[in-house]
């Protein structure tokens, strides 16, 4: 939280590797991402032939090992997917809009939001059920993420910097009261222990319809905002020269991502660190361009999210970890790796 | 003080007592005289308050030996305590914020950053859900896991020297591994070792007794007067590296002497209560405002972290519809005031 | 430093001016009351032979209440396990003062001033180590850790809130059903392999328990069905959470046991299991040897009690072996 103070402002140190570099390393994510996608279909706590993985796949019976694979590897694989794909690119959004390479969508307030809506859900509603959860959270992370952006408005417009101290302090606040809500309710705070952990375990298919669309508009948000944001990360005032306008940017970039975390957040609860890592990596691949960094950062978070899946349901056996506890262990050494070497990605 | 006299444009009080010598201005002296007394004003309050009704005279009474039995125990053995220890681990987590906040050069600074608190939890997640040890081995749980995650960090963050921005960044990367591992630690316990977990992750002072107070006080004591003479070559740090180094100030040493008090200060009450938070963030930066001064004040914070603890914890007893760890309290209070500060801050500065 | 200075004037001052309008509390008269000694995790404790006034914390408040007595004031238990519990013993609990969620949430001061002579207090060992001074300069305290057994448990805490008369009637009727349930089933318990499984509330969604502790361990130690068991001195096993994937695993048991409410549907946790294909597909589901099994509480006889019935009936709906 400490660090959001510090802004980062020296973009053009990174060396620009050429589109065709770029390109191929996009390739060899894309391959990466396919291959996880097979492994998390065929890797699980319980050994099964990948000849009756095939066969639940494209010979579907009424076989026990057959709805293992339906009912529990293909859903948490598909979800992975789509959560990974929104807060990969929530976070890259969010690095762009905040100027910050450490900031982690959790910092505009959608964790505190979500996790606060779910403990009240949970603590004075009795729901006890993911599919109740999820309007909460997603409802809770876009209200707190608006707040924010409001306590965040000057009058000259956002500023990065008070609309991450804004998110601090709303958080800090929503992090209390669900704290003092939790102390005082253990069928809330039972509840809410395994919330917290963040999962893409249980949560069937059908979840997702619903957040979809809303994932749909932002990315298509999240493509027309990058070629503007790439403008502003010369400053504002050069920016606004070359006909882009900071303030309406910004705005739409912060909907986009309050919909792709607060919606990812409210399927799996809050995941640590893939909306932090992954930008940070793509922007060390390919240097400051928004839409190679989309790109990069579309693949590359389902990739981090989905090994670490796979890496949990193997390290434990015959439990797993849920997926939350296992990126912050696969990310931070990543991390401080990165800072160690000073000139990296601006940092 | 040693070399050229410094003009400060206002009127000084230089008080020395053997080597120490603490520095106030006429606004500070005041601005600390009122701290006092608010802080003694809220103590005698806090003495008379609770569920247990006794008359202002019994507490006297109490206090001053005339009472026997539970009446006695209940002034003198809970509240008291209870207040001596919100006082003074409240100006312990003061002066580690301003010590952390001057070293950094960084107002959003507390020991927390280095991964402190999150080490310590996880330390005494572990004495409380894998051994349910009792007091003391909660203490050394605490300490040994922020000592060791502190100098994980450092370790991690050296090259050639540690520069402030490498140390955040390594801490945050610790931190939230530390963190991803409480979660799961809470989420392996069974439910009431759980609840009793998190209300120690939470910081509360409930059922602190005087031995705790006696233990946390002395070493506080000790840690204190090591940052009152540490106060000059921080404050010459403060304006910079090589603007210390030239004045003869050993920078790295220094700094590694700060992190230390600072970080054995925060783990002093950390071991005592559990990790109180917000306190050493927003003590010295309040005090600042309050004093008028364009630098981080030891006294002066010191005092207003006593006042913001037993204030807290006043209010999560007595204010609260149910009694609430302190922790619970500080957060909600520090989020709101310090997004207050900071935000007309910001706007006047853009 | 000055400010240590100051802070003692400030405070001497302040004292001084309080003392100036003192008074005396009067105390209250003492008078000698019968006592006995009960022995807990604590230690051997003279506690007064016919308690008026008890207060219970954490486990102890409804095995308590379940044997006849009635506390005066009690720590917070959850919804859920209230509604598990007679209508009766319900107003007893909700006419308790209420003295916080947990144990060492438990205000202090709320407690002295019920004055009570008895406090019985059952919670972590480290939890209980926090408060216990303060306890016992309160009334005669009686704590036990939470891995007291459980027969062990409600006999003390019979003894010591004086409420044995309740406890001898539920002990024979314990002692009775075991018999009956061994007499009647006495081939099945033989040569059945038994799993029970169970969910809570803090379970990973997707997740499940071979659950070894809670009533099962009446099944197992008291009637003698066969249930997995954990190796000798590891966790047990209710503690690994199993992902769905293993429910197929489950297909080597002969029976299978899962947690119902008292109508008899599948536990709110635990609905999530059964809804799944996997658990659908298993023999014993499919022949009907999954039983739903009804435990309200495992640390006194009035729950137990009503677990073995539900037992009882369970396993009398099975299908006689192939």
């Amino acid at each position: 939280m400490t660090a959001l103070a510090l802004r980062r402002d020296d973009p053009g140190t990174v060396p620009v590797p050429g589109s065709r570099r770029r390109s191929i390393g996009l390739a060899v994510a894309l391959g990466t991402l396919l291959l996880l996608l097979v492994l998390s279909v065929m890797v699980g706590s319980t050994a099964i032939a990948p000849s009756v993985v095939w066969d639940a796949l494209f010979h579907p019976a009424a076989d026990i090992d057959q709805f293992a694979i339906r009912d529990y590897r293909l859903p948490r694989t598909v979800v992975g997917l789509v959560v990974g794909v929104a807060l990969g690119v929530a976070g890259a959004l969010n690095q762009a809009v905040t100027r910050n390479p450490l900031a982690d969508p959790g910092i505009l307030g959608v964790h505190a939001g979500a996790s606060f809506a779910v403990t009240v859900a949970v603590g004075l509603f009795g729901i006890r059920d993911i599919g109740g959860y999820l309007w909460f959270a997603f409802a809770g992370a876009l209200i707190v993420t608006l707040m924010v952006l409001a306590l965040g408005s000057t009058r000259q417009g956002q500023s990065p910097v008070v609309m991450v101290l804004a998110g601090v302090c709303v958080g800090a606040v929503l992090r209390g009261a669900g704290s003092a809500l939790e102390l005082t309710n253990p069928a809330a705070f039972d509840a809410m222990r395994s919330w917290n952990a963040g999962s893409i375990v249980g949560r069937p298919v059908d979840l997702l319809w619903p957040v979809l669309p809303f994932f749909a508009v932002a990315l298509v948000l999240a493509v027309a905002v990058s070629g503007p944001l790439d403008a502003m990360a010369l400053g504002d005032e050069l920016a606004a020269a070359q006909g882009v306008r900071p303030a309406v940017t910004r705005i739409l970039a912060i909907v986009a991502l309050t919909l792709l975390a607060g919606g990812g957040t409210a399927i799996a609860g809050p995941i640590a660190f893939v909306g932090l890592m992954v930008p940070h990596v793509a922007r060390w691949i390919v240097g400051p361009h928004q839409r190679w960094i989309f790109a990069y950062s579309l693949l590359l978070a389902p990739i981090l999210l989905l090994a670490s899946d796979i890496l949990g349901r193997v390290v434990m056996h015959p439990s797993e970890i849920p997926v939350g506890v296992v990126t912050a262990f696969v990310g931070a050494p990543v991390l401080i790796a990165l800072v160690r070497r000073s000139k990296a990605s601006g940092l | 003080m040693s070399g050229a006299r410094v003009d400060f444009g206002r009127r000084v009080l230089v008080l020395r007592r053997r080597r120490i010598a603490v520095r106030l201005d006429r606004r500070s002296a005041v601005v600390c005289a009122l701290l006092t007394l608010a802080a003694a004003g809220t103590a005698a309050l806090a003495l008379t308050t609770g569920s247990y009704h006794l008359g202002t005279g019994q507490v006297l009474a109490a206090l001053t030996g005339g009472e026997t039995g539970l009446v006695h125990d209940i002034v003198v053995e809970w509240r008291l305590p209870r207040v001596a220890a919100a006082l003074i681990f409240g100006a312990a987590l003061g002066v580690s914020g301003a010590v952390f906040q001057s070293m950094l050069r960084n107002p959003l600074a507390d020991p927390g950053i280095i991964g402190f608190s999150q080490g310590s939890y996880t330390g005494a997640l572990l004495v409380i859900l894998i051994i349910d040890g009792g007091y003391w081995q909660l203490v050394g749980g605490a300490l040994a896991g922020g000592m060791a995650t502190a100098l994980a960090v450092y370790v991690l963050a050296y090259r050639r020297g540690v520069q402030g921005f490498r140390l955040i960044v390594v801490g945050i990367g610790v931190s939230a591994v530390l963190e991803s591992l409480n979660v799961w630690l809470i989420l392996q316990a069974e439910l009431e070792q759980a609840m009793a977990a998190a209300a120690w992750g939470a910081g509360s002072l409930n059922g602190v007794a005087w031995d705790q107070v006696a233990t946390g006080g002395a070493c506080i004591t000790v840690l204190l007067l090591v940052a009152g003479a540490a106060s000059r070559p921080m404050r010459q740090l403060e304006l910079g590296d090589d603007a210390a180094a030239a004045q003869g100030v050993p920078v790295s040493s220094t700094r590694l002497g700060l992190i230390v008090v600072g970080v054995a200060l925060t783990a002093t009450v950390t071991a005592a209560s559990g990790p109180i938070a917000f306190i050493s963030l927003l003590a010295p930066q309040i005090a600042r405002r309050l004093a008028r001064t364009a630098g981080i004040t030891l006294v002066p914070a010191a005092l207003t972290g006593a006042l913001l603890c037993l204030v807290a914890d006043y209010i999560a007893q007595h204010v609260a519809p149910t009694p609430l760890p302190v922790g619970v309290v500080t957060v909600i209070l520090g989020g709101g005031y310090l997004g207050r500060l900071l935000f007309t801050e910001a706007r006047r500065r853009l | 430093m000055t400010t240590t200075r100051l802070l003692t004037a400030a405070l001497l001052g302040a004292a001084l001016v309080l003392s100036a309008c003192g008074g005396d509390g009067d105390d209250a008269g003492e008078t000698t009351v019968a006592t006995r000694t009960v022995t807990a995790d604590n230690g051997t404790v003279e506690v007064p032979a016919d308690p008026q006034r008890v207060v219970t914390i954490g486990n102890t408040t409804l095995p308590l209440i379940d044997m006849g007595g009635a506390p005066v004031g009690v720590t917070d238990v959850t919804a859920s396990e209230l509604s598990l519990i007679p209508e009766q013993q319900k107003a007893t609990f909700q006419a308790a003062t209420s003295l916080g969620s947990s144990g060492d949430q438990v205000d202090m001061e709320k407690l002295a001033a019920l004055k009570p002579d008895l406090i019985l207090a059952q919670l972590p060992d480290s939890e209980f180590e926090q408060i216990a001074k303060q306890l016992d300069s309160i009334a005669p305290t009686l704590f036990w850790g939470l891995d007291v057994e459980w027969k062990t448990f409600a006999g003390a805490l019979a003894e010591a809130g004086n409420v044995t008369d309740g406890l001898s009637g539920q002990q024979a009727a314990f002692t009775a059903k075991i018999a009956t349930i061994q007499q009647t089933y006495a081939t099945l318990i033989k040569d059945t392999s038994f799993v029970n499984v169970d969910r809570w509330a803090s379970s990973d969604p997707g997740t499940f328990s071979i659950a070894d502790f809670g009533c099962v361990e009446i099944a197992q130690g008291d009637i003698g069905m066969t249930f997995p068991e954990a190796a000798a001195g590891a966790d047990p096993l209710g503690w690994t959470s199993l992902p769905f994937e293993q429910i197929a695993g489950l297909s080597k048991y002969d029976v299978i046991t899962y947690p119902v409410d008292a109508a008899g549907r599948p536990t709110e946790p635990f609905a999530p299991v059964v809804a799944t294909n996997t658990w659908k597909a298993l023999p014993a589901v499919q022949s009907g040897r999954a039983l739903g099994v009804f435990c309200p509480g495992n640390n006194s006889y009035g729950p137990v009690l009503r677990y073995l019935d539900s037992l009882d009936a369970a396993l009398a709906t099975l299908p006689a072996k192939e």
